[in-house]
């Protein structure tokens, strides 16, 4: 076997490069370390991509180095001509909250008309130019029917999910598909629910006396019934697999906590320590208050369109890169049973989502991780490859989720502190970073203009912001998650 | 169809048709462990479902296990969710891997088993005494003639591996 170092460029070829290895849109050079073996399938290989392997290198060097067979290249280039057939041919448009509160007052049948309502607004969209609509909710919420009807919108395409978190990146991935095949041409997602005067969830109140039954049997009667309980040995055998500690994942509430202290939305705006987190009373070992997220009242609303129709539309299309959905570990009925206990979904969801966007982890520059609990951040960050397995601990704590750091995770405070949407608030985020026009303190922020002052009560844009990942969890064994690009 | 059995304020509603738990809590209720094990490959599963997760197999026989385990995981309820818990708060609920089927059909695989950990009258074990790494036999908990809960009592064998539990 010979070894060659090649340098490729941007191009036309680019779609045919291996996609651990291929720069971001905004684009530098990527570097290649191929393995390559003698054979027919030397030809193939773009005479403008190899350099004799005694140049010097010039250009950016990424630290990725890819160690493939020709073959393999080959192979991956027809895999990927499949998987990236939808890459930034889909967008979202339009986004639209209500305020988070802890009493709405109201039905969820009024937030959700109001959220649907703003994000077509902030689209520019009228009620003839929405045809689609789509809903998740575990009987907490209103049909999209209803809501769609109240806006004088006729629907070619409607549809109510069960489920709770990550069903965002999924339903924006089947909307895509509906609109791919010609079902309708926009749809609107909304997510609704009085998940704190309501149905809390939290797994008090009514749902903590309903009946015990079928798959329930195996864990409801020992008391392990809410999420914290349904997800705490998860966290626990982490500890002890990888030696992370209390400290280090309350680094995930302290850095949520300095972002939605920039938030006028945010339900908690006051900064907390990680002594702050520590000192919290216990919930359910390992987790503290503190490491708990919100119940909220709200309704948030996303819209999904084509790429050809979002160019004529009023705001920046954020292009739709990547998305998977409700990817699962085995046996997800119990899942306990096919381990490792401290592995989670994105194990299986990473290459999914950055096959189809062709790109690397190193190339995302604002994150939105499902912050159910602090650990499930960690969780998911570790496992998407923004640090090694096990160095999750490690990673929240390093300032680099931070504003300011490397790579921000959840700038609106996510379900920490801003308020609890079953996902759809990070996506709304990061949709509003990748536009430049995040709804901080900063005085011309609608316009995009942001002074980068990430002290208290000022700014939470992210400079550059280009491409954005969203990270959504459902439990342990099963999550979604969503590339995004301005 | 049975009455909904009452256990700390929950309703455990076990109806003539219930195909999975009937006959796993009739056993149990005899104070035997008892696990589905694939008429085909021989692996056993739990909960009780209806094909093998490994060959797709349908059919199946009950097999009784030793109840013996090692904790792979647990966590300590301080604060109850269901009512009927506050009482006995706090509480612990354990991961046990059964020593049956460890590691198999593959490494990170085993017969797991989540239950309480609960001292011999079934109340709720001390939170200092839960620790990865204990072992663990079962006990069963009758609740009503026909309905028992399988549940875990620390036992007198030596740990297995690495003791650990979540620092103070």
């Amino acid at each position: 076997m010979a070894r060659l170092d090649l340098t490729l460029e941007r191009g036309p070829d680019m779609a045919s490069i291996p996609p651990i290895a291929r720069t971001h849109p905004g684009g530098a050079v990527a570097r290649l370390d191929l393995t390559l073996e003698r054979g027919p399938d030397m030809a193939p290989i773009p005479p403008s991509l190899a350099r004799a392997p005694a140049e010097p290198w010039r250009g950016s060097v990424r630290r990725d180095t890819v160690v493939a067979s020709l073959a393999a290249v080959q192979a991956a280039r027809q895999e990927e001509s499949m998987a990236q057939g939808l890459r930034d041919k889909y967008c979202i448009v339009g986004v639209g909250e209500t305020e988070y509160s802890r009493n709405s007052g109201r039905t969820t049948r009024a937030t959700a008309v109001e959220a649907v309502r703003k994000a077509m607004r902030d689209a520019g969209l009228g009620a003839g130019d929405v045809d689609g609509m789509m809903s998740y909710q575990n009987n907490d919420s209103t049909p999209a029917n209803w809501v769609a009807g109240d806006l004088g919108i006729r629907l070619n395409f409607y549809m109510d999910v069960i489920g709770g978190g990550s069903s965002t990146e999924a339903l924006i991935g089947l909307a895509m598909g509906a609109i791919e095949v010609g079902m309708c041409r926009t749809v609107a997602i909304f997510r609704a629910m009085n998940g704190y005067t309501e149905v809390r969830i939290g797994g008090t109140g009514a749902r903590s006396a309903a009946p015990v039954r079928g798959q329930d049997l195996a864990q409801v009667p020992y008391g392990m019934r809410s999420a914290g309980q349904a997800f705490a040995p998860t966290f626990m055998r982490h500890m002890y697999d990888y030696g992370t500690t209390s400290a280090q994942v309350a680094h995930v509430k302290v850095a949520h906590s300095r972002h939605a202290s920039q938030n006028p939305k945010a339900l908690l705006k006051e900064r907390v320590t990680v002594d702050d987190v520590l000192k919290s009373r216990w919930i359910v070992k390992p987790l503290h208050l503190l490491d708990c997220c919100l119940e909220t009242d709200n309704a948030t609303c996303l819209i999904v369109t084509s790429a050809e129709r979002a160019r004529d539309l009023r705001q920046r299309p954020i292009h739709i890169m990547g998305v998977a959905g409700r990817v699962s570990k085995p046996r997800t009925d119990f899942h306990w049973a096919a381990g490792p206990v401290s592995r989670v979904a994105g194990y299986y969801a990473k290459d999914i989502v950055f096959g189809q966007a062709g790109i690397t982890p190193d190339d995302v520059h604002v994150t939105g991780s499902y912050d159910a609990f602090t650990f499930t951040t960690m969780l998911q960050l570790e496992e998407y490859g923004f640090c090694t397995k096990g160095e999750g601990g490690a990673y929240v704590s390093s300032g680099i989720i931070e504003l300011g750091g490397k790579r921000p995770n959840n700038t609106a405070g996510g379900h920490l502190c801003e308020g609890y949407t079953h996902g759809m608030s990070m996506v709304i985020e990061n949709v509003r970073q990748l536009r430049g026009t995040v709804d901080d303190y900063c005085p011309k922020a609608a316009d995009g203009v942001h002074t980068h002052d990430y002290s208290p009560g000022k700014c939470r844009q992210v400079k550059d912001a280009a491409i954005s990942m969203n990270l959504g969890w459902a439990m342990p064994p099963t999550g979604s998650a969503l590339i995004l690009r301005k | 169809m049975p009455a909904p059995v009452t256990y700390r304020g929950m309703s455990l509603v076990i109806p003539d048709n219930d195909s999975e738990w009937i006959e796993f809590y009739a056993h149990a209720r005899a104070h035997r462990l008892m696990m589905r094990k694939c008429s085909a490959c021989g692996l056993m599963r739990y909960p009780p479902t209806h094909a093998c997760p490994w060959c797709q197999e349908l059919g199946w026989t009950w097999q009784e296990v030793s109840g013996r385990g090692t904790i792979h995981s647990y966590e300590v309820v301080m604060h109850a969710i269901q009512p009927g818990f506050k009482e006995i708060t706090p509480y612990a609920v354990v991961l046990v891997d059964l020593d049956e089927q460890r590691g198999q059909p593959t490494p990170d695989e085993a017969l797991r088993v989540i239950a309480n950990l609960v001292k011999p009258d079934f109340t709720a074990e001390a939170d200092a005494n839960v620790a990865i790494g204990k072992r663990v036999r079962v006990v069963f908990q009758d609740l009503a003639d026909h309905l028992a809960l399988p549940q875990f009592t620390l036992s007198d064998e030596p740990p297995e591996g690495r003791v650990w539990r979540l620092p103070e």
